[in-house]
């Protein structure tokens, strides 16, 4: 579904992205984790058909992104860090616009609004302005948005940052069920029970370059850490994350809260 | 927006209606009826501004820019979307409000200037897709809404000279000048069109690097970075051919229109006399070096007038460096002969003409960098080439000036 081959993205003299290749195919999920200004959003951006790559080529279902950015947008819902929302327009009519954008047909769109404002809990508040909506409830309007013309790809940087831990599991589930429809999953984000939640692979970035990719049987393994001995538990993604990244104190750390 | 609309057409109206009935004279009640127009239509074209301002600039950042640009729509749909609906708002309001003022003020008023009215209606929408068009290409490259706000004034300034220039021909009361005030701004519109369409990209919006550093030192490193590597200017004026005889056609193209113009008394001849008198003036021995200084300080200022409104002019200034020459050489040939015009030009125009030619291309070089957009940035790296090249060309320009001082005032 989504082929990334020698990826990289220059903004000016910032080489934001260097040699990143990865690849999702149909009903996986890539969660792309990495600090701050690793690349992440820059590699979404990409994937999306919105920057064009400095090098190496992305294809979303074969059509090669450079070639023709417009069909792989098409193909691809992007959901970007901030939810982005026009303040003033009701959830309805802001997702009705952009179903339109994507050429839905007008009654299957007022359905799937419908279904997903209710399946989000927001089916009371869909006729506010989102100007007064919360940053969660704001948050689940950006999914809804993203995926609401069944996009084969979905892009999804830090998609439940902002909701609360019932409704990040709420969101979950629907990703996951786009993934059983046959849907590919990109996800950007911090969260570690988020990414043991979605994760086929787990793409570990740093400095724009992709340290590690896997599952996480084979980046455990990688990451050369043992079953904790004192509680006798698998190490945490946490803890291969940090030992990947190559923070050493603070695994111990962590390592000495748990046993605490 | 809507109630001031409204509001201003009805409240303007009435008073030139009151006028009327108390008795003003009226001619001077028709020619208030003009003007109240022009201000009907001309307060909300000046909303389009703020629109057209907010256009890209404003979605960056409210943070919905991203999203618009992660959808399917293509460049094109997304520039001309943005510049339609600022046209159709701004042009609806225009046109309500100009609809209303008529209905309010002409019924019954025994006077109804359609021609103008029409040709009032057509320069607003030529003049409002001329600022529209302006302000998204400010609205495009500028990172937040204060600094677009700041860069307006390089729109509203002309515009204001612009406005002026039309609240004149409005009194005139002739529509052909209304005409060609509209033709003269529907080419404004198409050329900021044209470089807003071209400097739109994604890229453009979401990649280039923002909050750079030491912003003065990189702007003396852009500068000095445009004067590095640049040709000698022999191989600059090959490199620059096409704009080079652009320059060179306008010398002869000026001649013949000089010359049809005197022929057929366009201009009236005491217009053009003192400039001709100052061509063909003969020389008075006493005054030699100072003389010789004055034709060079004149010839200089030209020069370096001509590179200044290059970018202003889109290069147009360049091409008058030798019409206007020629024009005169023209006009002067038709009210005598070309034997004496030319013996007027001769010797110093064997340096003054090519050095005009020169510098011209030069100039229209900078005029077409300024209108070229290009989706990858690098406007400012052109305009300073092109600047950067009429600078180091001075080098060899300037004397040359000198010289033909010289032979004018020893020879001429
Ligand atoms: N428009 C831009 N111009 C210049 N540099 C940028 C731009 N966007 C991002 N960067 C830089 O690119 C790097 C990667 O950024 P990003 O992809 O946003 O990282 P992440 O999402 O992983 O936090 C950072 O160093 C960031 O400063
Ligand atoms: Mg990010």
């Amino acid at each position: 579904m989504l082929e990334v081959d020698g990826l990289a993205k220059r903004y000016g003299e910032v080489l934001a992205l260097r040699d990143l290749s990865v690849r999702v195919d149909e009903g996986e999920c890539l969660v792309l984790l990495g600090r701050n200004g690793a690349g992440k959003t820059t590699a979404l951006r990409c994937m999306a058909g919105v920057l064009l790559p400095s090098a190496g080529n992305v294809k979303v279902d074969g059509i090669d992104a450079a070639d023709d950015p417009a069909a792989v947008r098409a193909l691809v819902g992007l959901m970007p860090e901030v939810p982005g929302l026009y303040e003033r327009m009701s959830a309805r009519s802001y997702l009705d616009h952009f179903g339109a954008i994507y050429d839905l047909e007008p009654s299957l769109r007022t359905r799937r609004i419908g279904e997903l404002l209710e399946l989000f809990e927001l089916a009371d508040a869909g006729d506010r302005w989102l100007g007064t909506y919360s940053k969660g409830m704001r948050q689940k309007v950006a999914l809804i948005r993203a995926t609401l013309h069944r996009p084969r790809l979905v892009l999804a940087d830090e998609p439940t940052s902002a909701l609360d831990p019932d409704s990040a599991r709420r969101a979950w589930n629907y990703l996951k069920d786009l993934q059983k429809d046959g849907c590919a999953l990109v996800i950007c984000t911090h969260s570690m029970e988020e990414a043991e939640n979605l994760a086929g692979d787990i793409g570990i970035m740093s400095a724009g370059r992709a340290l590690a990719v896997g599952s996480i049987v084979e980046l455990r393994r990688r990451s050369g850490l043992k079953t904790h001995q004192e509680v006798r538990e698998l190490p945490s993604l946490q803890d291969i994350y940090l030992a990947i990244v190559g923070n050493g104190a603070a695994e111990h750390e962590l390592a000495e809260t748990r046993s605490a | 927006m809507v109630a001031l609309t409204l509001a201003i057409p009805l409240a303007s109206g009435s008073g030139v209606r009151a006028l009327a009935a108390f008795g003003g004279g009226t001619a001077v009640v028709n020619r208030l009826a003009l003007v109240g127009a022009f201000f009907v239509v001309f307060i909300p074209a000046s909303f389009s501004l703020v629109l057209a301002l907010e256009s890209f600039v404003g979605e960056r950042e409210r943070t919905t820019l991203e999203v618009l640009l992660s959808t399917p729509l293509r460049e094109a749909e997304i520039y001309a979307g943005k510049v339609a609906a600022v046209l159709a708002v701004s042009l609806t309001l225009c046109y309500g409000g100009l609809l209303v003022y008529c209905l309010v003020t002409f019924p019954g008023l025994g006077y109804f200037p359609l021609a103008i009215l029409l040709a009032l209606a057509l320069s607003t929408i030529c003049q409002v897709a001329a600022m529209v068009a302006g302000a998204v290409i400010i609205s495009l490259n500028a990172r937040t809404m204060r600094a677009a706000n700041v860069m307006a004034s390089f729109i509203i300034l002309p515009m204001s000279i612009a406005l002026q220039a039309e609240a004149a021909l409005i009194l005139i009361g002739r529509a052909e000048y209304l005409w060609a005030f509209a033709l003269l701004m529907l080419v404004v519109a198409v050329v900021f069109l044209r470089m807003g369409f071209n400097g739109f990209s994604r890229e453009a919006l979401l990649a280039r690097d923002v909050g750079l550093r030491n912003p003065w030192r990189r702007a003396v490193n852009a500068v000095r970075g445009s004067f590095e590597g640049r040709p000698g200017l022999l191989r600059l004026v090959w490199m620059r051919r096409t704009p080079m005889l652009i320059a060179a056609a306008g010398f002869p193209i000026g001649a013949v229109a000089g010359y049809l113009a005197g022929a057929t008394n366009v201009i009236p001849a005491n217009v053009v006399r003192p400039v001709l008198t100052s061509l063909v003036r003969t020389t008075n021995a006493s005054g030699a070096i100072d003389e010789a200084l004055l034709i060079f300080s004149h010839n200089v200022l030209a020069f370096v007038l001509v590179a200044a409104l290059a970018i202003l002019t889109a290069g147009l200034s360049g091409f008058l460096l030798t019409f206007a020459p020629g024009f005169i050489l023209g006009f002067a040939a038709a009210l005598t002969s070309w034997t004496f015009a030319l013996s007027g030009i001769v010797p110093n125009g064997f340096v003054e003409i090519p050095a005009a030619i020169i510098a011209g291309g030069l100039a229209i070089q900078i005029g077409a960098a300024a209108i070229h957009m290009d989706p990858s940035g690098g406007w400012t790296a052109r305009v300073l080439a092109a600047f950067a090249d009429y600078v180091r060309a001075l080098r060899w320009l300037v004397p040359a000036l000198a010289v033909a001082s010289v032979l004018e005032v020893l020879l001429g």
